[in-house]
């Protein structure tokens, strides 16, 4: 088998085409070798995709995947975040502290992930400029997305990754399931036939959601709210959607090939002097 | 006795049947920790809350020592209840304690979208049949 190479995977259309191409020509292959290379670059963040494609590609055709060439810095950052403790290389310390572990996680880890999460975003010192304000919304939105993923994916497990960027005050996390995605999901639950993009362009209105009997459609909405303000970054890819909110411009965007689950890649600055105060409300109900 | 007293009197029964019919909600007891993340726990909340209605008594609802709350869990903790009962009598039975401005924010957010999501359950397929429909323009 040819060897497949992933060549500076950054955090944008072409870095998710490469991935999920790999996903999607190996997707059903069984008892094969698979080698791939890592050239150039790649973003932390996005071990979560990397981690969720293979492992579907190993476990579900017990394919043997081996990492044949990892250029040389990343793969000291892939060590550092724990990524290639999954493919047998040993774990290097963080010395700067500017990875967040990558996790596989069962949707019932949802207790974990809150520690997972106090753990990496609370207890760093690397971020004197990142106010309560802003923490406790980069937290909020990570959590209602994780939550998302266990409720409407079907998910077995829910791959994470994150990374720091110091030097510009920036964070992107990614939350990555295996499930069935943005279109089958509407199919299932309503019976409507729609695209990958048209399905996420329905989820990203407030208070749409596919849930019977109980309102939602609140997580997204927030999140698209705040990373506005923050003038952070979401991308989030479903089938073959892809959709941007950077800058406050939206734009959805068709993928080469088809990921049957679904990316949520955020990128908050946390520079934010926003003091984020809520109006008072005492009218609740 | 002067009109005075008798406001008084007036005032104090009313309160003290308005303590008789409240009951208390600790959320952190019924999830049993400080994140309230999950919709299942949302779901216990609601059934605590449900049998009050249904008893019509009133709910005082403390948020004392919950730490995260995610609008997965209030859709199903208080988002079911306007499925469920009248707005108004929701309105007139609930009271919310130790909640932040954040979760205030939220939980607004969550009330409002619930009123809306009863007010037409089938609003749901008709807006994907919308997106649907933009295509085809």
């Amino acid at each position: 088998m040819p060897i497949n190479t992933l060549s500076n995977i950054h955090n944008d259309l072409d870095g998710y085409n490469q991935l999920v191409k790999l996903y999607e020509e190996h997707k059903d292959d069984i008892f094969e070798k698979i080698d791939i290379e890592l050239q150039v670059w790649f973003d932390a963040n996005l071990s979560a995709l990397l981690g969720g494609i293979l492992d579907k590609i190993k476990n579900d055709g017990l394919n043997d995947i081996n990492f044949t060439y990892i250029k040389n810095d990343i793969q000291t950052i892939l060590q550092k975040n724990g990524f290639l403790s999954f493919y047998g290389y040993p774990k290097v310390y963080d010395t700067n502290h500017t990875t967040i572990e990558y996790k596989k996680l069962k949707p019932s880890d949802t207790r974990y992930f809150n520690q997972y999460l106090e753990d990496e975003l609370l207890s760093r010192a690397e971020f004197p400029n990142m106010s309560e304000a802003v923490h406790d919304k980069i937290n909020e939105s990570i959590q209602e997305m994780f939550i998302n993923a266990t409720m409407h994916s079907e998910t077995d497990f829910i791959y994470t990754c994150g990374q720091f960027f110091p030097k510009d005050s920036r964070l992107n996390f990614t939350i990555v399931d295996t499930g069935i995605g943005f279109a089958k999901r509407i199919k299932k639950d309503f019976d409507i036939k729609i695209t990958s993009s048209d399905a996420i362009k329905w989820a990203m209105v407030e208070g749409h959601t596919t849930k019977q009997n109980v309102s939602g459609g609140l997580g997204l909405a927030l999140l698209k709210e705040f990373i506005t303000l923050n003038k952070g970054k979401i991308q989030i890819i479903s089938g073959d959607g892809f959709y941007e909110l950077h800058d406050n411009n939206e734009k959805i965007q068709k993928l080469d090939s088809y990921y049957d689950g679904s990316i949520i890649s955020m990128t908050f600055k946390t520079d934010d002097s926003k003091t984020y105060r809520f109006a008072s409300e005492e009218d609740l109900f | 006795m002067t009109a005075k007293h008798i406001d008084l009197r007036v005032k104090k029964i009313y309160f003290e049947e308005n303590i008789m019919n409240e009951v208390k909600v600790n959320i952190f007891s019924i999830v049993g920790q400080k994140d309230c993340t999950l919709p299942e726990d949302g779901d216990k909340v609601h059934k605590t809350i449900q049998k009050i209605l249904k008893e019509d008594k009133k709910a005082s609802i403390s948020f004392l020592n919950v730490q995260k709350l995610t609008t997965a869990f209030l859709n199903n903790a208080i988002g079911k209840l306007y499925g469920e009962f009248d707005e108004t009598k929701i309105k007139n039975s609930l009271s919310v304690q130790d909640l932040s401005d954040s979760g205030k924010a939220r939980f607004k957010r969550v009330t409002t979208n619930a009123k809306n999501y009863f007010k037409n359950p089938d609003k749901m397929k008709e807006s994907i049949k919308e997106i649907l429909g933009e295509d085809d323009e």
